[in-house]
């Protein structure tokens, strides 16, 4: 672990670009059609949820990562294996959103380059970020939600002023019940992005405040949730629910469609900079995640040491994971969410929480 | 040492990485097309046509004062099974890369869009450089090639001659629509709506009009307009709206902006036009025993712009009377509109969108049979309210004087 410390500001920060981080750009929930905005509110409230599960854990080991205390929790052999998981979850994670962001740039900018140059160029940068370590990245991070929130409020006054909003595609709300938007919630949303906030866990130790940890985090994925369910609104109400489900960057179709005054057209570049800046944050955390789980693990002082090899190894990953794009959505909707999901972000930390709560019970009396 | 070495290697990186010439294309490589058009050829095939800019005879030509230079587009043509074949193709003719960013206007033969455009835009959806802003219209009684050949006067380019007059016409007159390809792909792949398009038709001599001794003339030879809209069912195309029924289907759809009402006046037939400034439209749906029906209700405000007869445009009550004559003329337009609609049994104006969105489960039921045996006995009722809000400069017209009529404070 650094020897670094962060503010509670700097955590609401980076949790805000890391719940936009790829959400915003890919088609979430989609298949709650009209009722996407719902899905991700409650998934939002889910994640919440889970968030408290994580926050409690964190104030019983206020100073350890999530992979050390597992190995308080659980004892040294199971928590160590766990551990590992762990780690190499994180750093699956990290080629996963490094693949989408490749496949993302090759798809709308880049027809003709290469996934692995383009993967290279952007997982050089997240080395660089995380060598430089947290507080470099929050602060980073501090300049750039600035710029993504001016981006994000001037393309929305685009969207308006175009006279794109149709509010009636959002209609009818719930036309085939319940149903459809829980499943949704359950097999998407639930977990991206709101139950990635599990690699926060690895980060929480590094507050200079613990006691405002809570406050910044349901503020910061609140608004984060409140944001994206406001933006797969806009999509649908300017795409229509049909369109919005057969695209694979429903924001980009949105920007593509704003004319204003004959000048202010073909924003792409909006689309661009958010994807690049919300990439960047995402595939640095889960990196930073994997490399301090590591370093960790298995007692490497320095954890600089690490990056190089496991960067080499997350960018490897991220093009060898899936052969085609429709792979890499169909491994990330069917096979990551029921077998690394569920039991990683939801089960095991739940689990782990009731044993951590029933040993400090005891502990207590003890004492 | 150490130092110096990093110091180089990383502004090498930069020099490479920085540059972004991976794949880099010349302006002077590239063909600009500005509009693609699409005919049938005779063995089942389609025919592209791309209008791709002229670059210098366009920039060259306002500074020689015009007329003096080439010809301002070129046309190619490609034969192939389906779209992207036939771009490919076109390699073998042009020059340079074709680029379809600037791709604004999408012209398709009346004789395709009669077979049916099932998935014509697909490959255009599914292009990143293709935009779903482009504008998409039909050929009338000609093939899109002979659109895309006339040559036009005022905006050398004859893609945006058709769009900007779509566009102004939309916005002054409202009998045609300026309809995007991504309108038109919402409409074919949702249900409860059919596409209408545009038409654009050729007045004068085709053979001339391709060439550029035509716009010499102060009248040329050929001239575009735009007239009509095509109606859609199941993707083809079944039957044409013309005049102010066309209108009807833009008081419907919400699109009108301003236009002119001419209504009769005391058995004077077309005695006083109606400017209309503003307009609103809103649809709403309704279920009763099982049975929908719709209700439009239109909402204009405009000006008087000219008056015919002698009337006392002072006069309160005269106004309000001629607000009902404006009405009227509106609503026939209107009802004139679903008519021709129901004819061809196909849902121009989305009211089984409108019915979804109000009713989703009995939706559900009547979906299926609702361009066969709901919407051709659709109870639509009508509400329009127009107001007049002023008379323009003058009251009273001045034949009012002439033909006897009296001055109110003469009284």
């Amino acid at each position: 672990m650094e020897k670094v410390k962060i503010s509670a500001r700097q955590l609401f920060v980076l949790i805000i670009l890391f719940e936009h981080g790829s959400a915003l750009v890919i088609p979430l929930g989609v298949r709650a059609k009209q009722d996407v905005w719902l899905a991700i509110l409650l998934g939002m409230v889910g994640g919440i949820l889970l968030f408290l599960v994580y926050y409690r854990l964190y104030r019983y080991y206020p100073d350890i990562p999530l992979t050390s205390y597992v190995q308080h929790i659980i004892g040294p052999w199971f928590g160590k294996a766990l551990a590992f998981v762990y780690t190499v979850y994180f750093l699956f994670l990290a080629s996963r959103v490094l693949r989408d962001f490749g496949e993302l740039l090759l798809t709308f900018a880049y027809p003709e380059t290469p996934l692995f140059s383009l993967n290279a160029i952007m997982i050089l940068t997240v080395m660089y970020g995380v060598y430089k370590g947290i507080e470099v990245l929050a602060r980073t991070g501090e300049l750039f939600l600035t710029f993504l929130y001016v981006l994000a409020i001037g393309g929305f006054i685009l969207v308006i002023s175009a006279g794109l909003v149709h509010l009636y595609n959002l209609e009818p709300v719930l036309a085939d019940g319940w149903k459809p938007v829980w499943k949704v919630v359950f097999t998407e949303t639930l977990y991206v992005p709101f139950g990635e906030m599990i690699v926060f866990a690895m980060i929480f130790p590094y507050l200079n405040n613990p006691e405002k940890a809570k406050q910044a985090t349901i503020i910061g994925m609140g608004l984060s949730g409140i944001n994206l369910a406001i933006t797969m609104a806009i999509n649908v109400a300017v795409l229509g629910p049909e369109l919005v489900s057969r695209s694979t960057f429903p924001l980009l179709d949105t920007i593509r469609n704003i004319q204003v005054a004959n000048f202010l057209e073909r924003l792409d570049v909006f689309f661009m900079i958010a994807l690049i800046i919300g990439g960047f944050f995402k595939i640095s955390l889960f990196f930073y995640a994997g490399v301090v789980g590591a370093s960790e693990l298995f007692g490497v002082q320095n954890h600089h040491r690490l990056i190089y090899s496991l960067g080499f190894i997350v960018l490897l990953l991220s093009v060898a994971i899936a052969d085609n794009y429709s792979e890499h959505i169909k491994e990330g909707l069917r096979i990551v969410t029921v077998y690394l999901h569920l039991p990683l972000q939801v089960i095991i930390p739940i689990c782990l929480l009731v044993i951590a709560a029933i040993r400090h019970r005891y502990f207590n009396q003890q004492s | 040492m150490k130092r110096i070495i990093a110091t180089v290697v990383s502004i090498l990186l930069c020099g490479i990485i920085l540059a972004g010439c991976w794949s880099r294309k010349e302006l002077t490589d590239l063909a600009f097309i500005i509009a693609v058009g699409l005919d049938k050829t005779k063995d089942g095939k389609y025919m592209m046509i791309y209008q791709v800019v002229n670059p210098g005879n366009v920039a060259g030509a306002t500074q020689r004062g015009g007329g003096s230079g080439g010809v301002p587009v070129s046309i190619y043509k490609a034969t192939g099974n389906n779209l992207v074949e036939a771009s490919r193709k076109t390699s073998q003719k042009v020059s340079r890369i074709p680029y379809y960013a600037h791709t604004n206007l999408v012209v398709i033969g009346e004789e395709v869009a009669r077979e049916g455009l099932d998935g014509l835009f697909d490959a255009m959806e599914r292009n990143s450089q293709f935009r779903a802003t482009s504008m998409v219209v039909i050929a009338r009684h000609h093939s899109a090639e002979d659109v895309l050949k006339i040559l036009t006067p005022i905006d050398k380019i004859s893609a945006n001659q058709i769009i900007k007059t779509l566009q102004f016409s939309e916005k002054m007159w409202g009998e045609t629509i300026n309809i995007h390809v991504g309108d038109i792909i919402r409409d074919l792949s949702s249900q409860g709506k059919a596409p209408v398009i545009s038409g654009v038709g050729i007045e004068g001599n085709v053979r001339k009009g391709k060439r550029q001794l035509s716009i010499q003339a102060s009248e040329p030879d050929a001239r575009l307009y735009v007239d009509g809209l095509a109606m859609f069912k199941d993707g083809k195309l079944v039957g044409w709206i013309n005049g102010e029924a066309s209108r009807g289907v833009l008081w419907v759809l919400d699109k009108i902006k301003q236009t002119n009402i001419t209504t009769g006046w005391k058995g004077k037939k077309e005695a006083i036009s109606y400017k209309v400034d503003r307009s609103q439209t809103s649809v709403a749906a309704h279920i009763k025993n099982g049975k929908p029906s719709v209700s439009v209700h239109i909402q204009t405000e405009g000006d008087i712009g000219e008056v015919l007869v002698p009337l006392d445009l002072n006069d309160p009550k005269q106004l309000l009377m001629l607000k009902t004559a404006i009405e009227q003329a509106i609503k026939r337009e209107v009802l004139d509109a679903v008519e021709r609609a129901k004819e061809k049994r196909t849902d121009i104006f989305g009211f089984g969108q409108t019915v979804y969105r109000s009713y989703p489960h009995e939706w559900r039921k009547i979906a299926k049979n609702w361009n066969e045996s709901y919407f051709p006995y659709l109870e639509v009722n009508v509400k329009v309210e127009s107001f007049i809000r002023r008379t323009g400069l003058r009251n009273k017209p001045y034949i009012f004087q002439q033909q006897g009529g009296k001055l109110e404070w003469k009284k």
